[in-house]
């Protein structure tokens, strides 16, 4: 009965050593950016469908551009102003220009120790044109970054 | 009725007798103890930021349970690319020991067992400042302080053993669930007293105690004779010795 203690020393001193290893600082893994995610609905196919080619920029930032006649953008992926309750972009879908406006609230979301901070938004409202555009419905009012459609744009 | 009675003493005295004829028995030191632990004032001489002081009473209801008491205070400091946390408060923990080592074995003296906890955080909490950059620019922000009360489980195995007469060193690994930050869920607190890092569910520490103990009760305890496991094969290997024996008898 003597070795008892001693083997069980041993374990838990192994135990405190793969502990300490875990106190290390860890890495940043998880998304730390949150988008209004639209996905793009063709009216005619009646059907989830990415426009041939999508540019998208916001109003004031035409040199900066989100996308740039990309192809297979589903979905859209619009960042909104965190210092701001509203934001417009301007989108070109397969050539044709569309403005759009949405208002939000904004607020912190601690992600991770690691990952730190982000602004998470709940959606208001939303008007836009319709050169291009049919219709827009939301469809999740609750912007995070999670991967969830918040809007269907159909064009 | 005197010699009757003088019987039946006799008789019971002997039935007690012939009961433990076949036991052992140690006197168990049972105790009140007191812990400090060094973890945490060591750790605050490399970062002078977070301060982790923390002990414990507990009091054995007998040779295999203690109910324990903890307690601590926490300063706690962090800063990160986007944003700054500051934390102060104190913890509770009660909860039960249990030695999992034999009386004959621990004597009091060593213990090497399991914890069970309920904790609780006071503490007092703020950001301030945020940071967060985006296509549009940087938008700052900062969260005010604000009191919380933080609610855990634990599960805290360890050893510890007697180095002097009465004064004992030893290790405890806490494993924590996270019962309720006492927060809402977007702003959680980064560090929680008692607890740990408050960004996730589960948490582990470790506590590095000395601890100062006073017997205050001996009890009695059985110990259960151990045969010793060759004595019962040889035994039935050969049972031809003690046949005649038996046999033998008128």
């Amino acid at each position: 009965m003597r070795k008892e203690i001693p083997a069980i020393f041993l374990l838990l001193t192994a135990m405190i050593i793969i502990s300490a290893g875990s106190c290390t600082p860890q890495a940043c893994f998880d998304e730390t950016e949150s988008f209004l995610k639209g996905t793009f609905y063709n009216s005619s196919a009646g059907k989830a469908l990415a426009p041939d080619s999508v540019s998208l920029y916001g109003l004031g930032h035409a040199s900066d551009l989100i996308y740039n006649k990309s192809t297979g953008i589903q979905p859209a992926q619009f960042p909104l102003d965190n210092s701001s309750d509203t934001s417009r972009f301007v989108i070109r879908i397969n050539g044709t220009d569309d403005t759009l406006l949405f208002t939000y609230s904004s607020y912190p979301h601690l992600i991770s120790r690691e990952c730190g901070f982000t602004f998470y938004h709940t959606l208001d409202t939303f008007i836009y044109t319709t050169h291009n555009i049919d219709t827009i419905i939301r469809a999740n009012k609750n912007i995070t970054t999670a991967n969830e459609e918040n809007i269907r744009i159909s064009y | 009725m005197r010699r009757t009675s003088g019987y039946l003493i006799s008789l019971l005295l002997l039935i007690q007798g012939l009961s433990l004829s076949g036991q052992d028995t140690i006197m168990f030191p049972l105790r009140i103890r007191a812990g400090i632990d060094l973890v945490g004032p060591g750790m605050y001489i490399d970062n002078r930021n977070n301060l982790t002081a923390e002990g414990f009473v507990s009091y054995d209801r007998n040779e295999s349970m203690s109910y324990v008491l903890e307690g601590g205070y926490l300063k706690y400091k962090y800063s990160q690319y986007n944003y700054d946390y500051q934390a102060n408060g104190i913890f509770l923990r009660a909860g039960v020991d249990f030695d999992l080592l034999k009386p004959l074995v621990s004597k009091g003296k060593h213990w090497a067992g399991v914890g069970l906890r309920y904790g609780a955080g006071f503490y007092r909490s703020s950001y301030p400042s945020l940071v967060s950059d985006n296509y549009w620019g940087s938008a700052s922000s900062a969260i005010p302080s604000r009191n919380a009360v933080a609610h855990f489980l634990e599960f805290a195995p360890g050893v510890r053993s007697e180095l002097f007469r009465n004064v004992s060193i030893g290790w405890t690994i806490r494993l924590n669930l996270l019962l309720s930050a006492g927060t809402g869920k977007n702003v959680r607190p980064v560090y929680i007293p008692g607890f740990g890092n408050g960004g996730k569910s589960t948490s582990a520490g470790i506590n590095y105690y000395i601890v100062w103990s006073i017997p205050y009760k001996t009890k009695r305890v059985i110990i259960k004779k151990e045969v010793p496991q060759e004595e019962e094969e040889t035994e039935q290997e050969s049972p031809s010795t003690t046949q005649p024996v038996t046999t033998g008898r008128p």
